[in-house]
């Protein structure tokens, strides 16, 4: 073990440091943060029972029971809504709340602002889950929402930007955290992608027509999709790892280098991948060949944030046996580092001809979703619970549980898409002696997977029944009695709660 | 950044990130490596695909194409059906799996027409009764078997309903 470590203070909170005398000791909003951290709960729950059912629904259509608002069409939406924009979204704001103003040693700016992002937000969720189960949608995948939706997106981020950066404006410290620098990149990046994809001329309430047509909406379409994968579910989440895995670890970043030079090449190429979705499509040979290397640059870039991650955990790893903060962090990063390598590779032209249009791509999106964005989030939120609850965790053997049902849940998961997008890509292309479709009928190769489909779905719920048991747990410890020395404002108290 | 740099030097922003201690260690040079050989694969093969070799997706289909004129000559586009004994033989599971619900065991028609006689209401050529069952007639409900059966055990199908005619 370095010397240098030795110089660390353990847990050393803020709140757990005398304060600078000149300095008034800050008083941050917690309240916005729990607030926050209930809704990603409830909507973390919502949103993957949503995929669950979809999933049951590929696997015997007869699930939709017949009603029109549950079938397949309407609840794929609105699971990846509730998951992308509501459950990661609200873990971003969660996470970014909490850590914002310690890091920067001052409360929010406007507590105001912050309530106005809050209701927004939720209100947003709220319009979309009954909106799109009436089929009201653009068509437009992770954009479906309809234009007044999008208009009240646009203006709640600008109010939660104007808040983020009043608070920086304000600050305390003269230096940023890298964590910051990554939620800086969130909260540029999706406004500029949601409007940009999202202009369009209202024609009614509830319909309108985009401003580009043919090839470019399909291409302004792709260069929003592939970066609300980067901007939404990879850069706030990459914060979120920079401030709570090395205080969860107690141990120091392993490189202020790496993360400088993999933040800036991460935010420069990502934003030129959108085309890697279009590969042997309309679009100019030149822009697909630039979507496909772009890509293939982001691999060492993505794997930086990986890296920095792992290790951190240096010195950490006897606690990652017992701690289940440290699982989930581990097994997120891990995920991260293996979807990134499985990204770029899908990339390349011949690969992509084999997956494109395949379960493979599900598989790959979940291996990302529920493996990083869902396990790096269960970690944030366990960490967080004791902390701002000031209470133990009510069953801390329940989040191990968890742990090992989301884990199990993701293998099911991404091995049987493997597997049923490899049955997908060869069977279409198989040729028979004669040289016509060996496999002529789309029917007999939809039939060929069902066994893959009820193998996502007992995976999906496995990850679904671990979320519902971290819910119940934070309920009985929000009901729960205060930890330890209670009259304390020292926070250390939740620390052993976890191990 | 060289091997000079000192390993596990804390940069002491510390206090400037709610005490997180931050390490300013070298690159790992594994990574940079990777990094680099990205970018040089990058420059070299969209240099190679588009100025050096000039490919393209519909050159590549069209290669393909070619490849498959010469390895199946008599499978490609147009070639007259010749109706065989052999074909017929292949030809009478086919038409017991997926004709006899409409057209009848002996072909003497259900919900679908005879076959055996000498009525061939969308024309009696051996192409014409393959074109019949490629394309199905939808207004009568007989589905598109192309897709379904494929172009050579539509052959076959037509071969054996010809085998029968006049039984």
């Amino acid at each position: 073990m370095p010397q240098t470590v030795e110089t660390l203070a353990p847990a050393r909170d803020a709140e757990s440091l005398p304060p600078p005398p000149p300095v008034a000791p800050p008083v941050y909003d917690d309240a916005i943060v729990r607030l926050f951290f209930g809704a990603t709960v409830l909507w973390a729950v919502v949103g993957m029972l949503a995929g669950a059912t979809i999933a049951l629904e590929l696997a015997w259509w007869k699930a939709n029971l017949g009603i029109p608002y549950l079938t397949f069409g309407r609840l794929r939406p609105l699971h990846t809504n509730a998951v992308i924009f509501a459950f990661a979204g609200n873990v971003c704001f969660t996470g970014i709340y909490y850590s914002l103003q310690r890091l920067l040693k001052v409360r929010m700016w406007s507590d105001t602002l912050s309530r106005f992002h809050f209701w927004g937000w939720q209100g947003i969720i709220v319009a979309a889950a009954i909106t799109l189960p009436l089929g009201l949608t653009q068509s437009k995948e992770y954009a479906e929402l309809i234009w007044p939706i999008d208009l009240a997106i646009a203006v709640v981020w600008v109010a939660f930007a104007a808040n983020f950066f009043g608070t920086i404006a304000i600050r305390k410290v003269d230096h940023l955290y890298v964590a910051i620098w990554f939620y800086m990149s969130f909260v540029i990046a999706i406004p500029i992608l949601h409007i940009v994809n999202n202009l369009a001329v209202p024609a009614t309430m509830v319909r309108s027509y985009p401003v580009y047509a043919g090839m470019t909406d399909a291409l302004v379409q792709w260069w929003y999709g592939h970066n609300a994968v980067g901007f939404f579910l990879t850069t706030p989440f990459l914060g979120l790892m920079y401030y709570f895995l090395p205080r969860a670890a107690e141990r120091p970043v392993y490189s202020y280098r790496l993360s400088i030079v993999h933040f800036w090449s991460l935010v420069f190429l990502y934003i030129w991948v959108g085309p890697h979705h279009l590969l042997y499509s309309a679009l100019p040979d030149w822009a697909q060949t630039l979507g496909m290397v772009f890509s293939l640059m982001l691999l060492a870039p993505s794997w930086g944030g990986m890296l920095n991650g792992l290790l951190t955990l240096r010195g950490a790893w006897d606690r990652v046996r017992t701690d289940p903060v440290l699982k989930f962090m581990v097994v997120a990063v891990s995920f991260y580092g293996m979807s990134t390598f499985e990204g770029p590779m899908m990339s390349i032209r011949a690969v992509n001809g084999l997956s494109h249009f395949t379960n493979w791509v599900i598989g790959h999106v979940h291996s990302g979703a529920l493996g990083w964005v869902g396990m790096i989030s269960f970690a944030v939120l366990y960490w967080l619970a004791p902390r701002l609850w000031d209470r133990p965790l009510a069953r801390p053997g329940w989040a191990t549980t968890h742990f090992w049902l989301a884990t199990i849940g993701i293998v099911l998961y991404t091995v049987s898409m493997w597997a049923a997008g490899l049955t997908e890509g060869l069977t279409w292309r198989a040729l028979d002696g004669a040289g016509q479709l060996k496999y002529a009928s789309w029917v007999e190769i939809v039939a060929q997977l069902r066994p893959f489909y009820w193998l996502r779905f007992a995976g999906g719920t496995l990850y679904l029944l671990g979320a519902i048991l971290m819910a119940v747990n934070f309920i009985l410890t929000v009901r729960g009695a205060r930890g330890g020395a209670s009259a304390a404002p020292a926070k250390t108290a939740a620390e052993p709660a976890l191990a | 950044m060289g091997k000079s740099i000192q390993r596990d030097q804390v940069t002491g922003h510390a206090d400037e990130a709610d005490g997180i201690e931050e390490y300013d260690n070298p690159l790992p040079d594994w990574w940079l490596g990777l990094f680099w050989f990205t970018i040089i694969f990058a420059i070299g093969y969209t240099l190679h695909y588009h100025f050096i070799a000039h490919r393209s997706p519909q050159k590549e289909l069209a290669a393909e194409l070619a490849a498959a004129r010469v390895q199946w000559p008599e499978g490609v586009a147009g070639a007259a059906f010749v109706p065989t004994h052999e074909l017929a033989e292949k030809g009478e599971a086919i038409f017991k799996t997926n004709c006899v619900p409409c057209h009848g065991e002996d072909l003497h028609g259900k919900i679908g027409p005879n076959l055996t006689d000498d009525v061939w209401i969308h024309g009696g050529r051996p192409d014409d009764i393959v074109r019949t069952i490629t394309n199905g007639v939808q207004a009568k409900g007989m589905p598109t078997w192309g897709p379904i059966l494929g172009p050579e055990r539509v052959k076959e199908v037509a071969a054996y309903v010809i085998s029968e005619h006049g039984k």
